[in-house]
């Protein structure tokens, strides 16, 4: 028995989502501004939620370190920002002329992760510095 | 809980439906990757050539669904692992390791904004204007995915649940 080929050539989008010229501008929108977002969020610390393990606290916002409350975790909090401002972006998209959106280049969907690699392993300096003390 | 099963044994139950499903999505993503970078063009023989031969588009749905759901039992299960696991870490002093984790909880954020573009352009993949950016949009999120894999592997050796 042989196989052939991938992806099909003649398969039409069976989705109504997937035909749609609307969602088309937020996905793209919401997957090209996310990972610049992320790293903005991240930077500035605007999460959207503190969790505190130890004891089981969630706040909103931005909650320092308290004594006798353990660890806090940002990151649940920095995921729901990025998600809410990429979001809100890819809304906007949708209400923006189909014309307009076209114009997005689409290889920044792929490029913007591999840019933001960089600035990744450099927010992660506290570590390295650790490590490189050892 | 305690009750029923360990806390430990809840955890690792946890962890290992974290670990079965990422295989899945390892498993999808992987295939689609191969489809993209070296698309068979007669018909396949062997089984490398098998492998890449995937009718890829209908893997799209299954990897999202699997990323979403890999990545909310991984939320779940790092509210334990920032008390039961970072701080010994950190006690023990594996900063490389710790930071590989910070590392991995980042591209997770940055790997799951990708889907809603990574869905639309495999759910038309009959439009050669996006075949570009399927192939590096699914590149991209298969180095992702094979990158928290290996992660959260080389980390549960380091000191998995319960050790």
């Amino acid at each position: 028995m042989s196989t052939t080929t991938t992806v099909s050539t003649t398969m039409q989008p069976t989705s109504s989502l997937a035909r749609s010229p609307k969602f088309k501008a937020f996905a793209i929108t919401f997957s090209i501004s996310g990972p610049v977002i992320y790293c903005l969020v991240q930077y500035f610390n605007y999460p959207l939620v503190t969790y505190w393990p130890a004891i089981g606290r969630l706040v909103w916002g931005l909650e320092a370190a308290r004594p006798n409350s353990g660890p806090n975790m940002l990151w649940y909090g920095w995921t729901l920002t990025t998600i809410i401002i990429a979001g809100a972006l890819g809304i906007i998209a949708m209400l923006v002329p189909e014309r307009i959106t076209k114009k997005i280049p689409l290889w920044l969907v792929w490029l913007f992760p591999i840019l933001v690699v960089p600035y990744v392993v450099y927010s992660l300096m506290y570590w390295w510095r650790l490590a490189a003390r050892q | 809980m305690s009750a029923i099963i360990s806390t430990n044994t809840f955890w690792t139950l946890w962890l290992f439906a974290h670990l079965i499903c990422a295989l899945g999505l390892l498993g999808a993503v992987t295939h689609q990757a191969m489809a993209v970078a070296l698309p068979v063009r007669k018909p396949a023989a062997g089984i490398v050539a098998r492998f890449r031969a995937v009718p890829a588009a209908g893997y799209a749905t299954a990897v999202c669904a699997l990323y979403v759901i890999v990545f909310l039992i991984g939320s779940f299960i790092y509210t334990q692992y920032r008390i039961a696991i970072r701080i010994p870490l950190e006690a023990e002093h594996y900063y490389k390791t710790g930071g590989f984790f910070d590392f991995k909880e980042h591209m997770a954020a940055i790997g799951l904004v990708l889907l809603p573009a990574y869905w639309y352009f495999w759910k038309n993949a009959q439009s050669p204007e996006y075949d570009n950016a399927r192939k590096g949009v699914t590149l991209v999120l298969a180095v992702i995915v094979w990158f928290l894999f290996i992660v959260g592997h080389v980390l549960n050796n380091s000191r998995g649940f319960a050790s």
